[in-house]
């Protein structure tokens, strides 16, 4: 059973229509990258989910039917605009959102120091929460955001304000969480984070769903005429099939020409005695496939 | 409802813990205690207490009655010496061992002469015991009840026609102790409505918010948040009175003083029905502010636009003392805002119709109700636009 179900969902806010008839759904056990470029409705449609929002249309099923305040406590959302309470000591902070999660107040604070020693916080518990660094902040509301325990997680723009140290461990803490058999929404616009850790994913843009699936599928069925080469050898453009080459990391990229499959490049290649090491065939960025979808929708439209 | 308990605990919690809440509270009492305790000393090291010398002439004071009022507050009676003649008197007030002395002249029935013999004039407590002192003894060969008459003079109270209930207009206490009380009671509804304008808007600015809703139901974080900070303004007030409870008993009989149970029992029981809706439609008005403005500064400047007419009363206070069932103070008693301020004082002062108690308190619990409706829509609506305030237009349309 999908534990969201988002099924043609609209949303207006006055003249401006912020989401417009989206559905898509998340299994558990899954990372679902929620996609889109600034202002495409993403956070609208979370909200919808948590039901901080109606929607004008359209229904949302969360673990099996509509939001109750039960599950809310198997919920866990990291907001993108983060904040806890400034004034407020980190630790009573944080035991004070662990029970309203339903936490008892002996467990939260039991399960509170434990999180603060693993996220290496433990030092700072009695520190105002508007004396930690951005970080720190960022960590801090991790804990409030997983300390439940939640079956569903949802967290906006993970990555921003982390360094790449934080970055690597966020990203490894949503892996397990993952393989915990939770299901994680990960709603962002830095799309090459959503590479490497998603498992599907659905692209928004002006409100609209414009991809949606796995990231492996999409990602092949986009590409197109491009392979990517290292060769120990020189190649020469004059290959039949090669319509242009650029350096491409340590490598090149080919651009094919119309017509050409990359079996018969590959076999020009071999028979003119070119020494490759890797052969493969280029799959796009999200970026690009974000920017060819884009542009193909301007034209239509 | 265990998450409602969860929410008024760390609102409570939260304020009350702070060391600027405590210092706050204890301030205030503080202040007055220092403040008349101040009055005090400076009276009792501005009064003289060397004995007056006497020379009587007239043989009046023979068998002089002294301290004729027994309750003279937390000062002596003045000290008197009597001397034989003049000689002995100047020596003594060249010695210093008195201030000053009287001498009464022989015939002082007939042409009432005393002179004074001093280095500066006497000290004002002095010279009043003294004529206190000279009265009592005139009259003491009379009756007991004649004796106080002539010297305490009549008791005056005055009776409005249209009830029995009546305030004798030299008890001051009786006059100032409702205006006081009515704006103890205001500041605490501002106080605590300062508070939930804090706590709500802090939450939005901070973005918190969004986590509590995802958490609670918006119904019981603002009844937690409502609840949790009137707590906080009546802890304050339970304080305060309780300071000030002591300090009366310290003090004096504050009870005899404000001229009859009945009259405190009425008093009070308005104070409290008042109180109650205007305090819930105060803090309703406050969330309302906080959940549409966008920032703690400008939401306390929209708050303080209802602190002005709640405040309001008091610039007119003596119009509506002199002139309770007049139309400024009939016209504030009804009006919401100005309302709980000005309708304890009239009852205090006046007797008011009991349909103009029922209309002002009909009045206030309608607001009452309608704040607390326009400011859960205002919650919804507002709580989660970031630097985008909302209109009132779209708050009376309200759709979320």
């Amino acid at each position: 059973m999908p534990t969201i179900v988002v099924d043609q969902i609209s949303k207006r806010f006055g003249s401006q229509t912020a989401v417009d008839q989206a559905s898509f759904s998340v299994e558990p056990g899954e990372i679902f990258g929620l996609l889109g470029p600034n202002g495409a409705g993403k956070t609208t449609i979370i909200r919808i989910i948590l039901d901080i929002f109606k929607a004008d249309s359209g229904t949302v099923s969360i673990m099996g039917g509509p939001m109750t305040e039960d599950k809310k406590n198997r919920l866990g959302y990291l907001p993108e605009e983060r904040g806890l309470y400034q004034d407020v000591q980190l630790d009573r902070s944080l035991v004070y959102l662990a029970t309203l999660k339903g936490l008892s107040g002996p467990e939260a604070i039991r399960k509170v120091d434990e999180d603060l020693k693993r996220f290496d916080l433990y030092d700072h518990r009695k520190k105002k929460i508007k004396e930690l660094s951005k970080g720190m902040q960022q960590k801090a509301q991790l804990i409030v955001t997983l300390i439940h325990n939640p079956e569903l997680v949802i967290i906006d723009e993970p990555f921003s304000a982390l360094d790449p140290v934080n970055t690597q461990m966020v990203k490894d803490l949503l892996r397990e969480e993952r393989d915990k058999g939770k299901c994680i929404v990960m709603c962002t616009h830095q799309m090459h984070q959503v590479e490497e850790l998603a498992d599907r994913l659905v692209l928004i843009n002006e409100g609209r769903v414009v991809l949606y699936g796995g990231l492996q599928e999409i990602q092949r069925s986009y590409s197109g005429k491009d392979i990517r080469v290292h060769a120990l050898s020189d190649i020469s453009t004059s290959l039949p099939g090669i319509a242009s080459i650029e350096a491409d990391n340590s490598g090149h990229r080919i651009h094919l020409q119309a017509g050409t499959s990359p079996q018969q490049l590959l076999q020009t290649m071999v028979e003119s005695g070119v020494q490759l090491e890797k052969f493969e065939i280029a799959l796009p960025t999200l970026d690009e496939i974000f920017i060819q979808v884009v542009t193909a929708q301007g034209r239509t439209q | 409802m265990k998450k409602f308990w969860l929410v008024f605990k760390h609102e409570y919690l939260r304020h009350v813990l702070t060391r600027r809440f405590i210092l706050a509270v204890l301030s205030v009492p503080f202040f007055v205690g220092l403040s008349i305790g101040l009055g005090f000393l400076s009276v009792f090291l501005g009064t003289d207490r060397t004995p007056v010398g006497i020379i009587d002439r007239s043989g009046l004071l023979a068998e002089p009655l002294i301290n004729p009022n027994e309750n003279r507050g937390p000062f002596e009676f003045t000290q008197f010496e009597f001397y034989n003649d003049e000689t002995q008197a100047q020596m003594a007030l060249n010695n210093k061992e008195i201030q000053g002395f009287y001498s009464i002249g022989p015939d002082y029935l007939k042409d009432g002469l005393i002179t004074l013999t001093a280095v500066k004039a006497l000290d004002s407590e002095a010279s009043s015991d003294f004529t206190n002192l000279l009265r009592a003894n005139l009259v003491k060969t009379q009756p007991a009840d004649l004796r106080e008459r002539l010297l305490n003079g009549p008791e005056i109270t005055i009776h409005s026609l249209a009830d029995s209930r009546s305030v004798d207009p030299s008890n001051v206490l009786a006059l100032i102790m409702p205006i006081l009380a009515g704006i103890l009671f205001v500041v605490v509804i501002n106080i605590s409505g300062g508070y939930l304008l804090q706590a709500v808007v802090e939450e939005k600015e901070n973005r918190t918010m969004e986590i509590i809703l995802t958490s609670v139901s918006p119904d019981q974080l603002m009844a937690g948040k409502i609840m949790g900070n009137l707590s906080v303004g009546l802890t304050q007030l339970l304080i305060w009175l309780s300071a000030a409870a002591i300090g009366a008993v310290f003090f004096a009989n504050i009870e005899t003083q404000l001229g009859g149970t009945q009259m405190l029992r009425s008093y009070l029981l308005v104070l409290v029905v008042t109180f109650i809706p205007a305090f819930i439609m105060i803090a309703a008005l406050m969330a309302m502010v906080g959940a549409t403005a966008t920032e703690a500064r400008e939401a306390q400047q929209i708050a303080g636009i209802f602190s002005i007419p709640i405040f309001m009363p008091l610039w007119f206070i003596t119009i509506i003392i002199e002139h309770p069932d007049g139309p400024l103070a009939v016209g504030f008693s009804l009006f919401p805002l100005t309302s709980p301020l000005t309708l304890p004082v009239r009852v205090a002062l006046s007797t008011v119709p009991a349909w103009q108690i029922a209309l002002s308190l009909a009045i206030l619990v309608v607001c009452a109700v309608g704040a607390v409706w326009l400011a859960s829509r205002a919650f919804r609506l507002g709580m989660l636009r970031y630097g985008k305030k909302l209109s009132l237009r779209e708050l009376m349309r309200g759709t979320s």
